[in-house]
């Protein structure tokens, strides 16, 4: 009875543990592209993803990156602990100490300090500065693990070597390094884990270009997962699984060596097995990455002089439209995103990384104009731009005086998105957001401006309100609104909206041509007391490295195919109105969701920049609200 | 030699000090100057009065207590079960713990928001045998939920780790000498493995007291924690001046915790090994 007690407990932790893997492995053979819907089974993101350049250089990145912090941290870690081992006691209370502040620090400060020491060096944020982060936090690790092991080493065999006439280090690696050697291997190993799987002190300490698995997938989140990511980590995990299983379940050895019956010796095959292991996965592991880096560092050499470096929203072009542009021009394409306006504007201003093209949106260009942080286009390079829409250059006029900076990309409305079987009423107002039947239905934008946009409007005010009245009463409508709103998303919109986790749901309008697309119960309104118009737009900074390269690239993406190919791909409104008459299929061609006349946009307007007082106003708002 | 030996150690100072020293004096730094003038201020510690970032911080402190405490709840009888199994099987149950961190920690915790959505996995199984559906997505329960999970591993290693080192022998005694079951726990166990206590909850209530990433998805953004606060400091508003006075509050916080723990643990033996 107590046995099966024991045996449901540990069944049931198991359970906990796994369900999520399970979940992943399921996913990865799904063949809808989104997770909210079963497909299918396939194996096709098996295949592509060994063609898809991203994920695997990413992959690359996190191998080598955990290969070589674990190594590093190893090294010094174990130096470190055979240094405090042989030191009073007292100095080894205070280096004891000293090991374990990066573990008490928590990661995210750990992961801010370096940040901040880095950029006071002045140093790029790349793949040096990960690498050192990785080594800071792996060191604690290697000499916690190796310490116990040190303690039990008897000091009597190694000064026997010694007056056996062993030199110091000779004596050292014959006799007290077996000893600790399972410690040194399960800190490697610790090590490695721990630097595969981080992604905090990571996303703080990463540049442009660079990313690792983890930050790879935090950028894919908001959008929904490439399918091709969990093909990866199942693979990753079968992997190791099955190493695992093979060590741990290859028995000749150890019956050879219960045979002789001894118990004691039957205490050194973990550790035995534990040398396997320890070898075993670092073997593969070198395998791979040399392979990979063969492969893929004939692929992506770095060209530092011809390359243009692109900072854009997630998902917010056609990645074949990238390979075009490299195979035509020979310029190499360093590809960044972002998830919104305020997320890309800190990293633009402190100049830290130096951006070549940037794609932020209407008020954030002005406010960018209003900072000095553009150069002004050459527009003799940019001949395609004249294909863009000249309705659309006026519209800019307002963020973009002169039309000096910009070159718009896309554009459209913010509104709402609803499922026609959960919500009977007709939906043409702002109201319904705050109908307290649809509880727990309704998902917002996580994003100061849009969010406040909505409360604006509603209210009648507009939405670049500066009056604190007005936005002090905007601020209340959300408060209320919080209880009824299942989440504060952004991209995620699509995935929720079109599994029908949500009824209600406040969305651009280019995501509802492809939510529709995956169901057709979903519907897009612009509510009647109006909404918010916006253009993205193409910008280069100021401290941009590859001006020319830059204006090339903005040019590419003006010739009427390729911004077809990027509409078809990301279903945002395309302003190129050469692009918008190749569109072969009628009903988007002249779709009002896509394309709404003049009549449709009356109430509507465009955000502008208010300047950074009230800038900080808006953000103190909203972090009340989002905490209330 | 054994002077020289001590310079073993050196690599590991200068690292120490360059990486983790000198960042800390700088985050301090960032702290008490203000973001306009970089003149002395205490304005930016005084941040954390707000009401926002009181509740942040409450409410960070309150959902890291209760899912440390859940995973010790959870850890200690399994690494009594563990404890008692044969070195060969352990090993290899060991491992299983460490063997989930191969799979990314975000996919993780996203596969959680699959499992738990209104229409997810759980829901439908549920739905299926007619029981009534689990509502517990986007609340401050599922952040627990995320915490217990991505943390566990860290508590039953470390006190799996101190359990086998005790001796059958001082426990047998104790039942010889008439303990009930529960007098063997309370008077033998839990004092013997507390070092491994220790370091589970240093290694559980830490992460889960700093965490931004479960709190965002599993949370639905609509729960701020401190970590949230401090990312959007840094990520968002950029505001570095704010954000490190607040991750200053922050450690200051760990520390005070963690100095309250530290003096149960009198040679600091747990360790995750």
């Amino acid at each position: 009875m107590k046995k099966f007690i024991q045996r449901f407990y540990m069944g049931l932790i198991f359970l906990f543990l796994y369900a999520p893997i399970v979940t992943l492995l399921v996913l990865s053979f799904n063949s809808s592209k989104t997770r909210a819907k079963w497909g299918g089974f396939t194996g096709q993101w098996y295949v592509s993803l060994f063609q898809n350049t991203e994920i695997m250089q990413a992959l690359y990145n996190t191998l080598l990156i955990a290969v070589l912090a674990a190594l590093i941290a190893t090294v010094i870690g174990t130096m470190g602990a055979l240094g405090i081992n042989h030191m009073r006691r007292r100095s080894r209370a205070f280096f004891n100490g000293l090991n374990n502040v990066p573990i008490l620090n928590g990661e995210i400060v750990i992961g801010i300090s370096l940040m901040l020491l880095f950029l006071a060096c002045r140093m790029t944020l790349g793949f040096t500065t990960i690498l050192l982060a990785h080594i800071t936090f792996c060191i604690p690790y290697v000499i916690l693990s190796v310490m116990p092991k040190l303690k039990q080493v008897n000091k009597s065999t190694y000064e026997a070597a010694l007056d056996l006439g062993a030199s110091p280090i000779r004596a050292f690696f014959l006799v007290v390094f077996p000893d600790i050697l399972p410690g040194v291997l399960s800190g490697f190993l610790m090590a490695f884990t721990l630097s595969l799987d981080d992604f905090i002190i990571t996303y703080f300490t990463k540049g442009p270009g660079v990313d690792t698995l983890s930050t790879k997938i935090y950028s894919e989140v908001r959008k929904g997962i490439k399918p091709e990511m969990y093909a990866l980590s199942t693979l990753m995990f079968v992997t190791v699984l099955a190493l695992l299983l093979i060590v741990n379940l290859s028995p000749s050895e150890e019956k050879l060596l219960q045979g002789s019956g001894n118990g004691k010796k039957n205490l050194l095959s973990p550790r035995r097995r534990r040398l396997i292991f320890g070898r075993v996965i670092p073997a593969a592991l070198a395998a791979v990455i040399l392979v990979g880096g063969f492969y893929y560092g004939s692929k992506t050499r770095l060209d530092s002089d011809n390359q243009v470096i692109v900072y854009n929203w997630g998902e917010y072009i056609d990645p074949e439209v990238l390979d075009l542009f490299e195979e035509e021009t020979g310029i190499q394409v360093v590809y960044e995103e972002f998830e919104t306006n305020e997320m890309m504007y800190p990293k633009i201003k402190a100049g830290a990384v130096a951006y070549d093209v940037v794609c932020p949106s209407d008020y954030m260009i002005s406010k960018m104009i209003d900072n000095d942080l553009l150069a002004p286009l050459n527009w003799d390079n940019i001949p395609n731009a004249s294909n863009i829409g000249d309705m659309y250059y006026r519209t800019s006029q307002q963020f973009d005086p002169g039309n000096l900076y910009s070159v718009p990309y896309c554009w459209g409305t913010v509104g709402i998105l609803y499922n026609k079987t959960m919500v009977d009423e007709p939906v043409d107002s702002w109201e319904i957001l705050w109908e307290s039947k649809y509880r727990d239905s309704i998902l917002m934008q996580d994003s100061v401006r849009d969010s406040f946009g909505v409360a604006l409007k509603y209210l009648g005010h507009s939405l670049n309100s500066t009056n604190i009245k007005e936005l002090t009463d905007a601020q209340q409508l959300l408060i209320t609104q919080k209880p009824l709103v299942q989440a504060y998303v952004i991209d995620q919109v699509r995935d929720k909206m079109i599994s029908g986790e949500a009824a209600l749901g406040v969305i651009y309008s280019g995501e509802a041509i492809y939510t529709q697309r995956e169901n057709p119960d979903l519907e897009y309104v612009i509510p009647k007391e109006g909404s918010n118009v916006w253009i993205d737009s193409w910008v280069i900074p100021k401290n941009a490295p590859h001006q020319e390269n830059a204006e090339a690239f903005i040019n590419f993406l003006c010739r009427p195919d390729i911004a077809l190919m990027n509409f078809e791909y990301i279903t945002y409104s395309t302003p190129n109105e050469a692009a918008r008459e190749l569109i072969q299929d009628e009903d988007i061609r002249d779709s009002h969701i896509a394309f709404p006349d003049e009549a449709e946009l009356a109430n509507c307007e465009t955000f502008t920049y208010l300047g950074s007082q009230v800038d900080a106003t808006y953000n103190d708002l909203w972090k009340k609200v989002k905490s209330s | 030699m054994k002077n020289k030996s001590r310079f073993l150690a050196a690599p590991f100072t200068v690292w120490a000090v360059g990486f983790t020293i000198i960042p800390l004096l700088i985050v301090i730094y960032y702290a008490f100057t203000d973001n306009e003038t970089g003149g002395f201020t205490l304005s930016n510690l005084a941040e954390i009065s707000s009401p926002e970032n009181m509740k942040a911080l409450a409410l960070a402190l309150l959902l890291s207590v209760v899912s440390t405490a859940i995973c010790l709840i959870l850890a200690y009888p399994l690494a009594m079960i563990l404890a008692q199994k044969s070195v060969n099987q352990t090993s290899f149950i060991v491992l299983i713990f460490i063997l989930p961190m191969w799979m990314n920690f975000l996919l993780r915790t996203l596969a959680w928001q699959t499992l738990l959505e209104k229409n997810g996995v759980i829901n439908s199984v549920l739905s299926f045998l007619h029981l009534p559906a689990l509502e517990i997505i986007n609340t401050p329960g599922a952040i627990i939920l995320g915490m217990v999970y991505n943390f566990l591993p860290f508590m039953v290693l470390p006190i799996y780790n101190v359990m086998i080192k005790i001796d059958k022998d001082v426990v047998n005694a104790a039942r010889d000498l008439g303990a009930n079951p529960l007098q063997t726990l309370t008077r033998i166990l839990i004092p013997l493995s507390l070092p491994g206590i220790i370091s589970g909850i240093t290694m559980v209530f830490i992460p889960s007291l700093t965490t931004f990433v479960i709190s965002s998805m599993l949370g639905g953004s609509k729960i701020l924690l401190i970590g949230n606060v401090i990312e959007q400091e840094f990520q968002q508003t950029n505001n570095y001046h704010v954000g490190s006075g607040l991750s200053l509050v922050l450690m200051l916080f760990i520390l005070f915790s963690m100095a309250v723990t530290a003096k149960y643990d009198k040679d600091g033996e747990g360790s995750l090994f």
